[in-house]
């Protein structure tokens, strides 16, 4: 029987069970909105890619959707002896890239983190300037500076009288280069983790009669493995999907890495769709391998951190020493910053690259504006600028609030299927930038009147491939936000998107806009994507300067290449103040 | 005295007015909507640097048409405009290509044109009555001045050993139709081992002829078969080169250009190969540019070149078509260039 009384308390418990209910629903309705939306971002292009490799035909020739499948492509690939060569010398140059680049990075932590160094902080904070050198343009400073005949440094050593000289387009010149590039990555790792490091264990070693080298090597190192071991493996996923500094560096010595040999492919006549995309898995496959060992590697690292009591890292004292540790930091940051940037600026304004004597060098009349002339005549630069500012516009704005929605749904809300859009949002972290631009090749060259040949296309195929960094930056300022202003919020009556509105929102916005710039800076300077997506109507700044170069002319490529570190200098600059000073350093993988 | 100052005068207006009013663009009505149109996109395998000083000199006589090039070596060209026309996006207003032979396969792509003076080009370059010779190139070879004392003086000395160890530039075989016509040249001309004795002094190989020709400047090599195109701007415009015409031949090349039938801006395409295709264009190109020109009766010899000393090399098209898969294929490996 029912008396008023239940009467008067069932409806609220039925209008509760209905909110209830209609909750469910609407999850169900946002997850699977978010997973539909991911699927075409992620899901569809790597699957096209994978149908692509398992086949011989041509989506240009055969149209869309046209497979023969048959793993016999895939394995006629795999026995290819010059995808061996590629993928060997793709090996070969990461890992000694990744060798110089964990000693330069440790050596630089420890002296920032761990000595008296003088300018410590500002060494600190240069080092990791090159994180924000488009690859293509370190590339092409450095092939002014040290191609073995006419490069600068060659003529100034001549001059000089001395008979050493050096040679970028080789094998050990691809290895410098890169480790010297792609060290701040093994640094963001170890500095922060000697920072966290309690000294005890060190003094203990020296008590026990360890001088200070030895506590280092048999210490201190192996404290921080797993620091250097995640930074190690990051750059050797960087530097395996790079493709600007081994097309420019490794090209003239007929050096193929995958990722040049994968452009290649695309570029014959006729273009080798199939083979590139299964090249381009086989990179992938690697990749992701690589991203599973450093995962493993970062879950283990809370053993790094021995103690919960407050402590500083020990400084020390180097005495007169310092003075060396500080020259070694200058020399690095002169060598990675300075030396390029002149050598761009030679190039850039000097009419003809040819450089006789050290006397011809400083001789004013060889120099003149008419690159940046040229550069400025060809209405494609100003297109190219146009079209990079609206892509990245684009991609930061869309990306942004698909990160921001993914972010949410991941760590703050109770929506069902919340693992799996954690899954394939993190899914891009193992595909290099070169392969989504296969991939989206794939997904979308076949269907006339689709995507390719517009923005869009370039603007979803960097959301996607930045899609795990952004969500990264992003999530960081959810955590900090605590519970209990949304609870307070709830409990003021506040629905769900009101709490987002008056409450998440405002507080997230300083790292929204954070992440949305750096989604913009990673978006244009972003190359291996765009190199297959763009056509004559989108050419963007990334690939105008590597026709500029390919054109061969080094005084334009040189001139272009100032304006784009220009502009992303500006970019940055205007990025750091934004987000009051600590630009986030998730640069990450792009290349 | 009056009569004979008229006279003078109209002599000079005529003088003045010749090239504007003997040169024919076209008709009014194709000029007007070219001017309308105000820009096209054009699709070339020519060297962009070049290329721009032709876009130059196309609008001192229209100024109202904008030029948006997009350049790419030959191969990689062909792709582009394959792989666009495919997805049905083809941006190319004009496609200008070095390989006659791949042209003529994609023929269908290309709407009805002939320039006002088709008449005056020579029918044997024609492999299309939509497709023209643009431009005419020649291959010569170029040595850097300041460091080469002791020049080659043909094609056979490019295999000397003293000009070994990377002195000498070499552009790969697939790069394009220019390149095919060389390397045709060579082994037709020079001898079946030229290429093998060529490649024995380990050049250095490039993916074009502009990446060469920058190199030489530069120093990074000594001498390199070049187009003329390429080299005598930067010659005329102070660089240390110096450029002849060997004695066994010099291997010409034609373009062939047309407009697709998706151009957006038909008009102003038609009107922009008017003009290359003119008197008034083929002269630019040939004085400015070191080009030849496909014109019966050529205008004038650009500088350097003596049509009495040179001996001009065509290729047989027939052969130029069904020798480049296996030929290039054994350029490849005498060269060691992997594919």
């Amino acid at each position: 029987m029912v008396t008023a009384e239940t009467a008067a308390f069932a409806a609220p418990v039925a209008k509760a069970e209905r909110t209830a209910q209609f909750r469910t629903v609407a999850g169900w309705l946002w997850s699977g909105a978010l997973l539909v939306v991911l699927a075409f971002l992620v899901l569809y292009p790597v699957a096209m890619l994978l149908l692509g490799a398992l086949t011989n035909t041509n989506p240009v020739v055969d149209g869309f959707g046209v497979f023969d499948l048959s793993l016999e492509n895939f394995l006629t690939v795999l026995g290819n002896p010059n995808v061996h060569d590629a993928l060997v010398n793709s090996l070969i140059a990461c890992t000694g890239g990744t060798a110089l680049a964990v000693a330069i990075g440790l050596a630089f932590s420890w002296i920032v983190v761990r000595t008296n160094t003088p300018c410590k902080d500002f060494i600190g904070a240069a080092s990791l300037i090159p994180l924000f050198v488009p690859p293509l343009v370190a590339a092409i400073a450095w092939s002014i500076l040290g191609s073995p005949k006419s490069g600068l440094i060659n003529t100034l050593m001549k001059w000089a009288g001395l008979d050493w000289r050096i040679d970028v387009y080789s094998m050990p010149g691809l290895i410098v280069v890169f480790g010297m590039y792609y060290a701040p990555y093994v640094y963001m790792f170890t500095a922060s983790a000697l920072r966290n490091m309690d000294p005890n264990l060190e003094e203990a070693a020296e008590i026990t009669g360890a001088g200070p080298l030895r506590t280092l090597f048999t210490v201190t190192f192996p404290l921080i493995a797993p620091a250097i071991i995640s930074g190690m493996l990051l750059s050797f996923i960087v530097m395996l999907g790079i493709y600007g500094i081994p097309a420019v560096l490794g090209a003239p010595a007929n050096i193929p890495v995958l990722t040049t040999y994968i452009f290649k492919l695309t570029n014959w006549s006729p273009p080798l769709y199939s083979t590139a995309a299964a090249v381009a898995i086989i990179l992938m496959v690697v990749t992701g391998a690589l991203v599973v060992l450093q995962q493993g590697v970062l879950s283990g690292r809370s053993f790094t951190t021995v103690a919960g009591k407050a402590f500083r890292p020990r400084s020390l004292d180097l005495g007169p020493w310092r003075w060396l540790t500080f020259a070694l930091a200058l020399l690095y940051l002169f060598v990675v910053v300075v030396l390029p940037t002149l050598a761009l600026i030679v190039a850039a304004f000097r009419r003809f690259l040819f450089i006789p004597s050290a006397a011809s060098l400083f001789d004013m009349r060889h120099y003149s504006l008419i690159h940046f002339d040229s550069i400025f005549d060809n209405p494609l630069t100003m297109r190219s600028i146009w079209n990079t500012m609206e892509v990245g516009l684009v991609t930061a704005l869309a990306g942004g609030v698909l990160a921001f929605a993914i972010g949410y749904t991941i760590h703050r809300s109770h929506a069902p299927g919340r693992r799996g859009i954690d899954l394939i949002s993190t899914l891009p972290v193992a595909i290099p930038g070169l392969v989504i631009g296969v991939a989206y090749l794939w997904a979308w060259i076949g269907l006339p009147g689709g995507l390719y040949g517009t923005i869009w296309i370039l603007a979803l195929a960097f959301i996607a491939r930045f899609m795990p960094d952004t969500v990264k930056a992003l999530s960081t300022s959810f955590l900090q936000i605590h519970k209990e202003l949304e609870e307070a919020a709830w409990v003021c009556g506040r629905g769900l998107l009101g709490t987002i509105r008056t409450i998440v929102l405002p507080l997230a916005r300083p790292g929204t806009i954070a992440a949305m710039t750096l989604l913009f800076i990673l978006a244009i300077r972003e190359l291996g994507s765009s190199l297959f997506l763009y056509t004559s109507d989108t050419t963007v700044m990334a690939v105008l300067l590597l026709d500029y170069y390919e054109g061969g002319n080094t005084g334009k490529a040189a001139a272009f290449s100032l304006v784009q570190t220009a502009l992303l200098a500006v970019l940055i600059g205007f990025a750091t103040w934004l987000s009051g000073g600590g630009t986030n350093t998730s640069v990450g993988r792009a290349g | 005295m009056k009569v004979k100052s008229i006279l003078a005068a109209l002599g000079l207006v005529a003088a003045l007015a010749t090239p504007a009013a003997a040169q024919n663009f076209g008709p009014p009505e194709l000029i007007e909507a070219a001017k309308k149109e105000g820009r096209l996109i054009y699709y070339t395998a020519n060297f962009a640097e070049v290329e721009q000083e032709v876009i130059k000199a196309f609008n001192k006589r229209f100024p109202q048409i904008r030029v948006e090039m997009v350049r790419a070596p030959g191969g990689q060209l062909i792709t582009r405009v394959k792989t666009e026309a495919a997805a049905g996006k083809l941006a190319a207003d004009v496609v200008d290509h070095s390989d006659r032979a791949l042209m003529k396969d994609l023929v269908d792509l290309f709407q009805d044109y002939a320039p006002p003076n088709a008449a005056d080009y020579l029918p044997d370059v024609l492999i299309s009555p939509k497709l023209w010779p643009r431009v005419t190139l020649v291959w010569s070879i170029a040595y850097n001045s300041a460091l080469i004392k002791n020049p080659p003086k043909s094609w056979m000395d490019l295999t000397k050993p003293e000009y070994g160890n990377k002195q000498i530039g070499q552009v790969i075989a697939p790069s394009g139709g220019t390149t095919w016509t060389r390397v045709m040249f060579e082994r037709q001309v020079l001898g079946e081992d030229y290429w093998k004795k060529q490649a024995a002094t380990n050049p250095v190989l490039y993916p074009s002829g502009a990446p060469a020709s920058d190199s030489l400047v530069r120093g990074e090599i000594s001498i390199s078969p070049l187009l003329y195109n390429i080299v005598y701007p930067k010659k005329r415009d102070g660089a240390p080169l110096e450029i002849f015409f060997a004695p066994e031949g010099a291997p010409v090349n034609p373009y062939a250009s047309g407009v697709p039938k998706t151009a957006a801006h038909p008009n102003a395409a038609k009107l922009f190969l008017n003009w290359c295709l003119s008197e008034e264009g083929q002269t630019f190109l040939i004085k400015d540019q070191g080009n030849l020109t496909s014109l019966k009766k050529a205008p004038l010899y650009p500088e350097g070149f003596d049509p009495k000393v040179v001996k001009v090399w065509v290729p047989n098209f027939e052969q130029y078509v069904k020798l480049h898969g296996p030929w290039v294929e054994e350029w490849n490996k005498t060269y060691g260039y992997r594919q």
